[in-house]
């Protein structure tokens, strides 16, 4: 799963969001660092909405100007615990090699 | 929604800039893709003189290529009409890197032949690493590294590019490489299905070992009748898309074969070969009746 796909799944796993709204959960999700472009949000929705993981929900006119809702399915929540598991894994497994390193796991990345 | 009354320069550039989707796809998602465009420039300046950013411009014709090739993702929405095209796409892209590796076949061959393909397709001593390097890009498509499959057959396409201001007509030799590279940069994208790579590891080994068994004129030759027989079965079978793709690929083969002819070495054999590949060209395809 790219972490683009993971992201976008992050932001529906709280509520069903239109396109906008996911764009800027997704980069509040990842503190400024992934900015999704409209041709790779709806690359990447197209791709949830295809495997099952996501699916349209409700629309509504918003100030003149379309709102289609998205919403995660059940495999969506799935699929997320699935990889919210696997990269937990490589988290701890990293964190205890640099430990044996006696080195901090992380940092802020702030001065 | 767009009746062209207060509509801003700006909205109107994003909707141009959306006509590079296709007419379904744009049918679908134009209002909400524009909704979004919009949501975050409100200064009435940018509404009247802004423009569409170069990341959005590449996001979106990125977008693009992946609707108008349907597969995966896309392929759910696309029309069953259009879904064929990528499958071409991906199909001509395979068949080049077949041919490739049977090229490649030939290359090691005529290391130990003096007669081998390279002393007719002028190239030199380099152009024989060149020539491997498209089975580099094919074990890389079917290991699921797109990414180094179109690098090496990026890389092995190269020295047409460089050759063509110079080369004259002798560039048809290298058009199959750009267009196999073309078609893998365009047809193997992210939502693009993944090749099933136990069928298609047999069948790029029998025409790395063809290639091997083959040498300059006879490969050519094997080359051409390969064509016509996976044309014919794409016939009888009724695959449209293997049909096609072979069709353009014996179109971009037509242009070397009558070099051959032209070069008034074998004509009797290169006159039979045009004749087969044109036939090829335009033999009928069955095209399927899409729901």
């Amino acid at each position: 799963m790219s972490e683009q796909a993971f992201l976008v799944l992050t932001a529906l796993a709280e509520e069903p969001l239109h396109g906008y709204a996911i764009v800027q959960a997704v980069e509040q999700l990842s503190e400024g660092r992934v900015e999704l472009r409209v041709g790779t949000l709806y690359g990447v929705l197209d791709r949830l909405v295809a495997d099952g993981l996501a699916e349209r929900d409700r629309e509504e006119v918003h100030q003149g100007r379309l709102r289609r809702y998205y919403k995660l399915t059940d495999s969506g929540v799935r699929a997320l615990q699935a990889e919210v598991a696997r990269l937990s894994a490589n988290v701890r497994a990293a964190s205890a090699v640099l430990r044996g390193r006696g080195v901090q796991a992380w940092t802020t990345g702030r001065a | 929604m767009d009746d062209g009354a207060g509509v801003s320069n700006l909205e109107r550039r994003y909707r141009a800039l959306l006509r590079v989707l296709p007419r379904w796809y744009r049918a679908d998602r134009e209002e909400e893709m524009t909704g979004i465009f919009l949501a975050g420039r409100t200064d009435e300046l940018d509404l009247e003189h802004g423009w569409p950013g170069w990341g959005e411009t590449w996001a979106v014709l990125g977008l693009a290529v992946r609707t108008h090739l349907a597969a995966g993702a896309a392929l759910t929405s696309a029309p069953a009409g259009v879904r064929w095209l990528g499958e071409i796409v991906r199909a001509l892209g395979l068949i080049g890197l077949f041919v490739g590796v049977f090229e490649a076949g030939a290359s090691v061959r005529s290391v130990f032949d003096e007669s081998g393909p390279l002393a007719f397709s002028a190239q030199g001593a380099g152009g024989y690493l060149f020539n491997v390097l498209p089975v580099v890009a094919f074990a890389a498509l079917l290991a699921g590294k797109r990414t180094a499959a179109k690098v090496a057959a990026g890389v092995a396409a190269l020295p047409g590019v460089l050759m063509m201001p110079f080369a004259g007509l002798l560039v048809l030799f290298q058009l199959p490489g750009l267009v196999t590279f073309a078609c893998l940069c365009l047809g193997f994208h992210r939502e693009a299905p993944t090749p099933p790579a136990g069928r298609l590891a047999w069948w790029g080994g029998a025409a790395l070992l063809l290639g091997l068994a083959a040498g300059a004129w006879p490969g050519t030759a094997l080359l051409v009748v390969a064509v016509v027989a996976v044309r014919v079965f794409a016939l009888v079978r009724g695959d449209f898309v293997l049909g096609r793709a072979v069709s353009v690929f014996a179109l971009l083969e037509l242009g070397p074969v009558v070099l051959l002819l032209l070069s008034g070495t074998v004509v009797e054999i290169a006159v039979v070969l045009v004749v087969l590949l044109v036939v090829s060209v335009v033999a009928p395809v069955r095209r399927p009746q899409f729901s």
